[in-house]
């Protein structure tokens, strides 16, 4: 009894119950359609972008910062691959690299100025979401073909109709049934648990966001944690963009420009305290993947249509918020009486 | 001179008739939690008096004046204001009755102009306003520009504000809160005079102050507050610095100073110090000399404001050095940043242990390792969680710290429980030098005792303690030398004989020491 | 020099001199930028952005965000939309927008002030239920085909070729600035950004001056939709998506502090100028109007990193002199007694 009480004071329990929840009313609803495994990894490879990065703006929002220009790196990451391939004629994994790169250093950027000239994170993103996506926006406009219609053709599809080369990281299967992308967000998974949890580095981005003044009195270098927080979302935006590049088979400027809010939302319904010190990797992940379901579920087994999505999703990250504080309220008022 | 002010005081207050009582408190007692901050205090504030209210830190002061301005509803007692009686449920209703406080931080608008600041949630029309204001400003004969913005104002315009304020609500009862405690020299004389003014014109003031020269110098009554309670009242004329020095020394002084003597004299032999402190000047503090060796407990005391923080805190690399050399163990660890400085073997209890110290929604393990997550002994880049909570553990049992399980959040535990934990942090590092700010503020008898034991079981490993304390008798009990500060400079070096309550308090409020520096 | 310091204390002046300066070095380059008709067009050009930066200074005065505007935007740009379909008055599409701006404002109110919910997060929340709410009403296809009148109407001129929608919010702007200066509730806004504490000290309730900022922001932001409705003809399901954060970057543009109590109405209002001309002036200075989203974020990051500086200076050289005095106090003492 007791256990179980200790395991609902965890926000992943709870999360986890929701997601079987979720999962047992659409299997119910539409058990031959929605049991499909290759449907399911395939909506997660849809929206694996928000996964990926919501992994990584986890680090960010438990310093208690904010992290809204990923959304655009991915965006400026496809770009700078398409054009440095196609039109200036790179090996497609060194256009990779230098891509990856560039939006690294967007990261360090926008990290620098939060953390060592102290402005708010959410104007500084802001303000980098503009400009890294006008950046994405400049470098389109260096490759012959037109912005809108992004760049195309990547290597490599073999005749028999597999994908190998860079359009295997998009499209590939690793055992004929888990999409590589899956498996990339798998390791990541693996890796940003590890280094949150397991490392003297994660030990101190959750100290940081507990109590910066404290961190900084405990000899920990806080300013360059913080700004290696938004180094590691901007790497995490690249790898996203890769991936959806090589996905879709599409180097754009605006892909995933849309993407920021719903980023925010899985990282915060994942339990992570938007004031910081509090959260979790598997947090984050349950929560992604939740939504990722919900995407799935929703049209396939109540005929719901995907552009509608975002109603229930805002009103359940919204019933989670306020469910959240009013428990935190409860607790403060039964330890309120027990002093009495 | 002061005499003749406080006789001109004496003058002034025989015009009003005894029965213009403007405030009466009686019988107020505050507990806060288990700890009885007031214990029945009764105070009467009269037409054109200035009661100086003096009394140590933790006495109670402020929250007697928290209560008076309905801040904190008391447990029992009454309030009565002109005569009546009064329930000051919240600050509104003070501010109606006249009551007003300018608190010893000014709560300004600091993006806003003075007069901005001063007209904030007023009703009338804003020309009849500034009319009034601007007769107020005359009145209190301050040359400001009414534009300016509250960002830009010095601490004592800035009080000057929230004085105008009072005045603007017609406050008929203002409580000034250690007002002088950031002032200039000539601000405090500037100072004085609106004092005496608003003395003339009858308004009744509370003036909260550790600095006995001004009691002298400014107010018509004093009274002394020691643990919750008034202990000396009377006009001003019927004391002497001397008999005020007495009264806030603790009654059971005698006992102690016999208790102490059992503790195991330190002997500096021929050993090197461990810490010399040459010439050092920051912001807050200036020309600081002192040695500190293996083994000994440094006292550093004063009272808060006179710039021991700043010192120590400097020491640590959170603040710029101005001029001056700090050596550890001859190496010289000047202005280097706090990271080095903990790497070089120094470590630093804070003085506010909520802001600075605790990690409160972390475990008790990540809280007592928080300072060695730098160094080697926790795993080079993987976190060893069996070694730091081993650690954990071991101090917890060591400090005798009652915790439930390691993994709680250190915010469920008492503070002297919390204290421990950030000492214990403190000891991780195994450093040469521990600086203890305030290392007993707010936390009960028990734990005081433990964190005594500590103290004394650190002196005899061979660490050397710097103890950073307003409290004279933990001072007295602990150190084995002492250097007292005032306004930032040392005023006074005490050994362990000559170490003494009274000598501590009255160097600490300013006055000589019986030994001064010899420079 | 007393007016140098009145200049600085005015942020709002220094985005409109920044403003003009733009608008001087585009003439420089091209000088057929600087004529009447171009700059009025500017103008004319950002009032739906206008309208949003105003409401949502509101918000951020207290210290508050709010990311929903875009999706109220949208609404009620959809549903004027299907008013003026059926050729409905424009008073009907007003009463609409209002009630919904007002509705969701509260809830976001409540939500913020009430229930502590951090303001990212709940407004973000209520976003996403609008959105989908938006494809609802919609039906997933874009509004459009509407009857003439209302898009006439948005591209009235009413004299000297301003048009009734720049001319109202002119004076709405004027209005709403002599009622945040002017008046003794109407600093409250910004005293509650400014320091919480301190405004409840004297008496002013935090929570209803935020919730009163979060309705007057729902209020804007349905207005700007029918604006949106009538200044394009139609609307489609993404319509607003992004604006909030062009609103919220012309609040920081026009000097408006995101960690409230700092800033004032006509900055917002210069500000939401500012965003939407940038994109006129590049065509003017032959440059690619994809120079816009570069061009604006250097130009908010260089702002705001200025600004963060130029601050922080401020307060650490403010807490040094008042340490430094404390050890001067000393010295007078001692001087004074020799």
């Amino acid at each position: 009894m007791k256990s179980i009480k200790g395991l609902l004071k965890h926000w992943e329990f709870i999360l986890l119950l929701l997601f079987v929840l979720e999962i047992g009313i659409f299997g119910v609803a539409n058990p031959a359609k929605f049991f499909r495994a290759s449907s399911i990894l395939a909506s997660v490879t849809n929206y694996i972008s928000v996964c990926i990065i919501a992994l990584f703006v986890t680090f960010v929002m438990i310093t208690g910062g904010i992290d809204i220009q990923a959304s655009a790196l991915i965006g400026l990451t496809s770009i700078c691959i398409g054009v440095l391939w196609s039109d200036v004629g790179l090996n497609i994994w060194t256009a990779v690299l230098l891509a990856m790169l560039l939006s690294t250093l967007c990261g360090a950027l926008s990290g620098y100025f939060i953390a060592y000239c102290g402005v708010q994170p959410m104007v500084v993103t802001l303000g980098g979401s503009l400009l890294y996506s006008g950046l994405a926006l400049l470098i389109s406009g260096l490759s012959k073909t037109p912005a809108y219609q992004g760049i195309s053709g990547f290597p490599a599809k073999a005749a028999n109709g597999s994908f190998t080369g860079f359009r295997f990281l998009g499209k590939g299967m690793l055992f004929g049934t888990i999409p590589v992308p899956v498996a990339i967000y798998a390791v990541l998974i693996l890796l940003c648990f590890v280094l949150l949890h397991r490392t003297k580095y994660g030990r101190k981005v959750f100290l940081i966001g507990v109590n910066p003044e404290a961190a900084e009195y405990s000899g920990i270098n806080s300013k360059l944690i913080v700004m290696s927080t938004y180094i590691l979302t901007s790497i995490g935006a690249s790898i996203a963009g890769v991936l959806l590049t090589a996905n879709i088979d599409s180097a754009k400027y605006d892909l995933g420009s849309t993407f920021t809010l719903s980023i925010i939302t899985a990282v915060v319904l994942g339990g992570t305290l938007s004031t910081g010190g509090k959260g979790s990797i598997l947090g984050t992940v349950l929560a992604s993947l939740m939504i990722c379901i919900m995407r799935y579920g929703l049209p396939l087994c109540f005929g719901i249509k995907t552009q509608s999505l975002d109603l229930p999703i805002g009103i359940m990250l919204l019933i989670v918020v306020i469910g959240r504080e009013l428990a935190k309220n409860k607790l403060i008022l039964q330890l309120f009486k027990r002093r009495k | 001179m002061k005499e003749t002010t406080a006789m001109d005081h004496e003058k002034d207050q025989a015009v009003p008739g005894l029965s213009n009582s403007l405030l009466s408190v009686k019988g107020i007692c505050k507990t806060f939690g288990s700890n009885a901050v007031l214990k029945g205090i009764d105070l009467d504030l009269r037409s054109g008096e200035v009661i100086a209210l003096i009394g140590g830190n933790g006495a109670g002061k402020s929250t007697l004046m928290k209560i008076i301005m309905g801040i904190y509803q008391a447990d029992s007692g009454e309030i009565y204001v002109a005569g009546e009686k009064t329930e000051l449920v919240n600050p509104s209703v003070a501010l109606s009755k006249g009551i007003y406080m300018v608190p010893q931080e000014p709560m300004l608008f600091p993006n806003m102009t003075v007069e901005e600041n001063v007209l904030m949630g007023f009703s009338e029309s804003s020309s009849e306003l500034k009319k009034r204001l601007s007769e107020k400003v005359k009145e209190l004969n301050w040359n400001v520009n009414l534009q300016r913005k509250a960002s830009t104002l010095s601490i004592a315009e800035q009080q000057l504000v929230e004085i105008l304020r009072g005045m603007m609500r017609e406050a008929r009862i203002l409580i000034l809160d250690e007002p002088t405690s950031a002032l200039t020299f000539d601000e405090v004389q500037s100072l004085f005079k609106v004092i005496r003014n608003f003395g003339k014109k009858g308004i009744g003031i509370i003036y909260i102050t550790h600095r006995l020269n001004e009691v002298f110098e400014i107010t018509t009554h004093v009274s002394i507050m020691k643990d919750g309670m008034i202990t000396v009242n009377g006009p001003v004329s019927d004391f002497t610095k001397e008999d005020l020095v007495n009264g806030l020394l603790p009654p059971n002084l005698e006992k102690k100073t016999e208790e102490r003597q059992e503790e195991k004299a330190f002997e500096r032999g021929n050993l090197d110090p461990v810490l010399v402190v040459d010439n050092l000047s920051g912001y807050g503090f200036s020309h600081i000399n002192f040695s500190l060796y293996p083994g000994e407990i440094l006292g550093i005391a004063g009272l808060v404001g006179a710039g021991r923080t700043e010192l120590v805190s400097t020491i640590y690399g959170r603040d710029q050095v101005l001029s001056g050399t700090v050596k550890l163990s001859g190496k010289d660890i000047t202005g280097l940043s706090t990271r080095k400085v903990l790497e070089a073997g120094i470590n630093y209890v804070p003085e506010d242990r909520h802001y600075q110290g605790l990690f409160k929604i972390s475990s008790i393990s990540a809280n007592t390792s928080s300072a060695l997550l730098n160094g080697p002994k926790l795993g080079r880049f993987f976190l060893n969680r069996k070694k730091e909570d081993e650690i954990a553990k071991s101090y917890a049992d060591d400090f005798r710290t009652k915790i439930v399980g390691l993994n709680d959040e250190i915010g469920s535990l008492s503070g002297g429980n919390q204290q421990k934990v950030i000492i214990a942090r403190s000891l991780s590092t195994s450093p040469k030098v521990v600086i203890l700010d305030e290392p007993t503020r707010g936390i009960d008898a028990a734990a005081r005792g433990d964190v005594y034991n500590i103290i004394h079981r650190l002196k005899r490993s061979g660490v050397a303690v710097l103890l950073v304390s307003s409290d004279m008798e933990e001072i007295e009990e602990l150190a084995d030398r002492a250097i007292i500060m005032f306004q930032g400079r040392i005023t006074g070096t005490f050994s362990r004989e000559e170490l003494t309550q009274d000598r501590l308090t009255s160097a600490s409020f300013g006055f000589k020491g019986e030994k001064e520096v010899s420079e | 020099m007393k007016y140098l310091n009145e200049l600085k204390k005015a942020r709002w002046l220094s985005s409109f001199l920044f403003l003009i300066a733009l608008f001087l070095v585009t003439g420089m380059v091209n000088p057929d930028f600087l004529t009447y008709s171009n700059i009025v067009t500017s103008f004319n050009g950002s009032v739906v952005f206008t309208l949003l930066a105003i409401g949502i200074a509101f918000v951020i005065m207290t210290g508050e965000i709010d990311v929903s505007i875009g999706a109220v935007m949208g609404l009620t740009a959809t549903i004027a939309g299907q008013i003026a379909k059926r050729n409905g008055s424009i008073l009907e599409m007003l009463v609409f927008a209002v009630l919904i701006g007002m509705l969701v404002g509260a809830m976001n109110g409540i939500g913020v002030s009430f229930f502590h919910v951090p303001s990212l997060i709940f407004t973000l929340g209520i976003n996403g239920a609008l959105r989908g709410l938006i494809y609802v009403v919609s039906g997933g296809k874009t509004t459009e085909n509407f009857a003439g009148a209302f898009t006439k109407i948005g591209n009235q001129v009413l004299f000297a070729e301003v048009t009734i929608y720049l001319a109202i919010i002119v004076v709405i702007i004027a209005v709403i600035h002599l009622l945040l200066t002017k008046t003794k509730k109407g600093k409250y806004f910004i005293a509650v950004g400014d320091n919480p504490n301190g405004a409840t000290l004297v008496g002013i309730s935090v929570m209803k001056t935020k919730m009163l900022a979060y309705i007057i922001c729902g209020i804007f932001a349905g207005v700007a939709g029918v604006v949106f409705a009538s200044k394009y003809g139609q609307v489609n399901i993404v319509a607003g998506t992004g604006y909030e954060m062009s609103a919220i970057a012309a609040c920081v543009l026009g000097g408006i502090s995101l960690s409230g109590g700092l800033g004032n109405i006509l900055g917002a209002a210069f500000g939401a100028v500012i965003m939407s001309s940038v994109s006129r002036m590049l065509v003017f200075i032959h440059l690619p109007s994809n120079f816009n989203n570069t061009l604006t974020g250097v130009m908010l990051l260089i702002i705001v990193v200025a600004d963060a500086l130029v601050q922080r200076h401020a307060v650490e050289s403010a807490r040094r002199k008042r340490l430094l005095s404390r050890t001067a106090a000393f010295d007078a003492k001692v001087g004074g007694k020799k």
